[in-house]
């Protein structure tokens, strides 16, 4: 081997080694930390505990009413994402295959959602979600996270790939006799597993980690998500860091536990959701 | 590996359906939980009462308050006990989101029956979502004092709780060690911070990451400066209608508050520090000196149990006058005027406007109570504020006197960190206050 | 083939989507729009319509203004070092070999925790009080403490660094896919051409990153414009108004100042900017597609 290879190589351990370190140092401090007392983790914030001990694990549960805000956030998540698999695959096939120019002109409607961030509705929205007596609800969130926030992207991302699969396959069924929506139902759907599964991994990281959309309408804490659990302990009510952090791993473990058993799937999520877009 | 993964979004989906199902009864059935945590009567008989005589049936009230419900423990007990007919609902919502939640329910006619006011309960009035309480009998147990701040032309909108008050506390161990005492002026107390910084110690911290450290601090000095005169109280009207300007008034005051910028005993480096590492700094005698008020001493206790800590009052000019703290009447009890059970909220006023339910709310939270006759015992922690009390020397005119107080002190707290980090000058401060104010006042016509 | 029929069957499928839509996202839209010229604020019950008079206030409010610049100088910044830092890592990492890929999803990781959990964290990990573990390192290594979110002329870049570290790997793992597209004949040619690595990054890899580019760039833009949750827990737009941003501002006027009026004002405002921005970025993406075609 040549000397530039071998200074090659190192150098590039040496990077390899550094965005390890940058990534891994801020995960690694929130983990250990919560294991710690307060005066060792202001000793040596890097250090291993001296012994583990999970107290803090139990207060912080028992202080974000784990379970209940648990149940929350997969009722929220589970039912915008049926939703939106239901409403998106429809709305993007019949914009996909119909050439009549009121569907052209919906799809131009949902486009639009794509572009301009619904923040700027959001104080008309609040206003009316109020006025019909919602405020405080699941299923106020859940429209918000399905209409406001997903849906045009959902819609653009199966509609993509409706558009790879050859019409003929439906034709066919036509002249079977099938209608059109068992054509869809029967035929299409089922092809469109993997947009489905890529657009349902998109949407539940989005609803997962939407902060302000419960923030805004959830009030009674026994409806709240684990992210405004997190929020209403910090404060005049938080004591110190070491009894904080475990609640931000708390909150964060279920996704977590998802990245780590379908990274694969995730990434590609990701990918296909860029590429389609 | 997709067949794999379509198979569980499948199973997530049906565990989810069948989730959301139960959840509606589900939260149903939370909500009347955490009611029931304030509810001691007996519930079978409260049931059998509800389906025979409606004398028996229980009403249930919704309260929707910034303070939670832990703050509130042993009231909310007493209640109970007192009214076996009432089921009080807390709901806690955060300070900073409150206003919003509250807002948006009344305006839909709709809201909580009884309603914890703060600064925004005038303008509340104002709008008339509020119901006028000033012939009720309880009423007369107030101190005026107390009521000043939910008065709108002459009508009382609500009964104020304890109150609340902020000064200096101070580590009596670093004081005693290093021969100091507690300062009679402002000069004095900067004094105190170059005594103790000369020695490596911290003197004071103060979690400046918030606006309102600073904010209270320098109103602290206004309040020793300027409202000490009572002749100025008056000007407290005069900046409701946008007449009177803070640039004018209070600049003395705020430019000798600035005095503790100027010789370095707050450093932009504070800006940098939340609330809770402030707290952390005081009870672990990293720092002699932290403002704050009562609801901290739990906590730092329960950080440092062998802490000696006591309160001053945060010096004037004048050494022969005692010094003030900023506080007033900390929050109160409204009734929401479209409430369906005026007569059952009214029973918890009147209640709660007696000498017993006054020492159950000072019992979860330290301050001093506006119903005449009773007597509070703070404790030695405050003995040091003993004199500024006797003078009534406790103010904070923003939710006091002012309509558009939190978003007026909001803008003058921000644009102090500003002049702590050096962009920006005590006059411009006060200025930014006093546009903010007018631009509310003109969102209001 | 039973046109009518058919299109019923349409109209039935997406009209649900589409009547949800419209009444949650455009008519609020819509509305903020109307707001934006009335007198209506939470505290007074009685509307009226006051012209533009709301969109001058907002260009004399200097806060207002300033939270506008840092939305935008934000944006900006971020899609520069997000995509920049990306390319950089996607063009490195683009192996295989097993610790290349742990290090992949390590760097991936952060875009699934929620931006305010990350938030949190880095407000301890940065915090000026004693035990900052940030502030530790760099005294270790002999470096002066930093007041990072503290320092209003630096708290801005400092929620950025955190928003960077969160999605940097999100930008990075779309990089990789669109590398792993391109042709390995293309990079064979410039071989021959004699070309060093650089070169053939500038010659073969970049254009042809186009679809990537234009995706992340948009998308960052965009996200650094709303930017709310990172800001509303690491420093709630302080010190002072040094980074107050759009989101925030708005709800600050919107909600707790009860200018229901002005923050709408604000809302088209910001519609407009957001509108120019990816109308601007979508036509020089047409040209350098184009480019690349010819």
């Amino acid at each position: 081997m040549s000397i530039k290879k071998v200074l090659g190589k190192t150098g590039y351990g040496v990077f390899l080694a550094c965005v390890f370190l940058i990534m891994i140092i801020p995960i690694y401090y929130l983990l250990v930390t919560t294991f710690k007392s307060p005066a060792e983790a202001a000793a040596s914030p890097l250090g291993l505990p001296v012994r583990f001990t999970f107290d803090n694990y139990s207060k912080a549960i028992a202080a974000m009413n784990y379970l209940q805000s648990f149940r929350n956030n997969l009722i929220i998540a589970a039912a915008s994402v049926v939703l939106l698999l239901v409403f998106s695959s429809m709305s993007a096939y019949v914009i996909a295959r119909s050439k009549q120019k009121v569907f052209k002109i919906m799809s131009g409607v949902f486009m639009v959602g794509l572009i301009i961030p619904f923040q700027i509705s959001i104080i008309p929205l609040y206003k009316m979600l109020a006025a019909v007596h919602i405020m405080n609800t699941h299923f106020a969130v859940i429209l918000v996270d399905v209409f406001c926030i997903n849906l045009p992207l959902s819609i653009f991302l199966i509609r993509g790939f409706i558009n790879t699969v050859p019409v003929e396959l439906e034709e066919a069924a036509f002249i079977d006799g099938s209608g059109t929506f068992q054509c869809y139902w029967r035929i299409i759907f089922p092809l469109l597993k993997p947009i489905l599964a890529t657009v349902a991994i998109l949407d539940t990281l989005t609803i997962w980690n939407d902060f302000m959309t419960p923030l805004l309408l959830l009030q009674s804490s026994e409806k709240q998500v684990l992210l405004q659990q997190v929020y209403r302990n910090v404060g005049p009510f938080s004591t110190d860091w070491t009894s904080f952090f475990p609640m931000l791993v708390m909150a964060t473990l279920p996704l977590v536990i998802f990245y780590l058993i379908m990274q694969k799937q995730i990434i590609e999520g990701v990918v296909a959701g860029a590429v389609k877009g | 590996m997709k067949r794999k993964l379509l198979a569980l979004l499948l199973s997530l989906t049906v565990i989810a359906g069948s989730l959301a199902g139960c959840g509606n009864e589900g939260s149903n059935a939370g909500a009347s939980d955490t009611a029931g945590t304030a509810d001691v009567s007996d519930t079978t008989d409260a049931d059998a009462g509800a389906t025979d005589t409606e004398s028996g049936e229980v009403v249930k009230l919704r309260m929707m308050a910034y303070n939670a419900e832990s703050t509130r423990a042993t009231y909310l007990q007493y209640l109970a006990d007192q009214l076996p007919g009432i089921e009080i609902e807390f709901e806690f919502v955060s300070n900073d989101n409150f206003d919003n939640v509250l807002n948006s329910q009344l305006q839909a006619g709709e809201g909580p029956d009884i309603i914890e006011g703060g600064g925004q309960t005038k303008l509340l009035a104002r709008a008339g979502y509020l119901l006028d309480i000033s012939d009720q009998e309880f009423i007369g147990k107030y101190a005026d004092s107390g009521l000043q701040a939910y008065t709108v032309d002459g009508k009382v909108y609500a009964i104020p709780l304890q109150s609340w008050f902020e000064g200096i506390y101070y580590n009596k161990r670093i004081f005693e060690e290093n021969g100091i005492s507690v300062p009679k002026t402002w000069d004095e107390f900067i004094e105190i911070h170059k005594t103790l910084e000369a020695k490596g110690i911290k003197a004071q911290t103060m979690g400046a990451q918030s606006y309102e450290p600073m904010m209270k601090q320098s109103i602290a000095l206004a309040n020793n400066m300027f409202y000490s005169d009572s002749a100025n109280l008056a000007f407290d009207e005069k900046f409701n209608t946008g007449e009177g300007k803070l640039e004018e008034a209070w600049l003395p005051a705020v430019e000798e508050w600035y005095k503790i910028i100027e010789e370095g005993c707050l450093q932009p480096e504070m800006l940098g520090l939340s609330y809770d590492q402030a707290l952390d700094e005081f009870a672990t005698e990293k720092a002699a000196m932290w403002e704050c008020g009562p609801w901290a001493v739990e906590t730092i206790l329960e950080k440092n149990p062998d802490i000696e800590i006591g309160m001053f009052p945060i010096p004037g000019t004048n050494a022969d006058k005692p010094g003030w703290l900023v506080g007033g009447p900390g929050s109160a009890w409204a009734i929401n005027a479209k409430s369906k059970h005026i007569e059952e909220a009214l029973q918890v006023l009147e209640v709660t406007s007696t000498a017993e339910a006054q020492q159950a709310l000072v019992a979860d939270n330290a301050g001093s109570s506006f119903v005449e006759g009773v007597e509070i015992d703070l404790g030695d922690i405050y003995a040091d504020c003993d004199e500024a009390f006797k003078a009534g020397n406790v103010y904070a005119p923003w939710t006091a006197a002012w309509t558009n107080g939190q978003s007026v002190v909001e803008a003058y707290g921000k644009s102090l960190q500003e002049v702590l980090s050096g962009s920006r000058t005590v006059q411009e401060a006060l200025a930014e206050a006093d546009t903010t104010n007018l631009n509310l006042i003109d969102a209001m016509k | 083939m039973g046109g009518k029929k058919r299109t019923r069957v349409y109209f039935l499928m997406i009209i649900p989507a589409f009547i949800g839509f419209v009444v949650l996202y455009i008519a609020p839209t819509a509305m903020s729009f109307m707001y934006s010229l009335t007198n209506w604020s939470v505290y007074n019950p009685e509307i009226r319509f006051v012209g533009l008079q709301n969109f001058q206030k907002i260009f004399t409010d200097a806060k207002t203004v300033a939270a506008l610049k840092h939305s935008v100088k934000y944006a900006f910044m971020i899609t520069i070092v997000q995509n920049v830092l990306a390319i950089i890592l996607a063009v490195l990492l683009n192996r295989k070999s097993r610790v290349v890929n742990f290090v992949k999803s390590l760097t991936f990781l952060p875009a699934v925790l929620s931006i305010m959990v990350v938030g949190y964290l880095f407000q301890y990990i940065m915090t000026s009080a004693d035990g900052g573990l940030l502030n530790m390192i760099i005294t270790f290594f002999g470096g002066k403490p930093v007041n990072w979110l503290g320092d209003e002329k630096i708290a801005l870049y400092s929620v950025l660094i955190t928003q960077v570290w969160q999605w940097t790997g999100w930008s990075m793992v779309i990089y990789v896919a669109n590398l792993k597209s391109i042709d390995g004949a293309l990079y064979e040619a410039a071989d021959i051409d004699g070309a060093n690595g650089i070169q053939k990054f500038l010659r073969v890899t970049l254009p042809l990153l186009y679809p990537a580019v234009s995706f992340n760039v948009l998308m960052s833009l965009i996200g650094g414009m709303k930017m709310f949750d990172a800001v509303f827990v690491m420093t709630k737009g302080g010190p002072g108004y040094a980074t107050e941003t759009i989101m925030t501002t708005l709800i600050r006027e919107g909600f707790n100042s009860g200018r229901t009026a002005y923050a709408c004002a604000f809302a088209v405002i910001f519609f407009i900017v957001v509108f120019i921005f990816s109308q601007t970025l979508t036509y020089f993406f047409n040209k350098w597609e184009e480019a690349i075609q010819s």
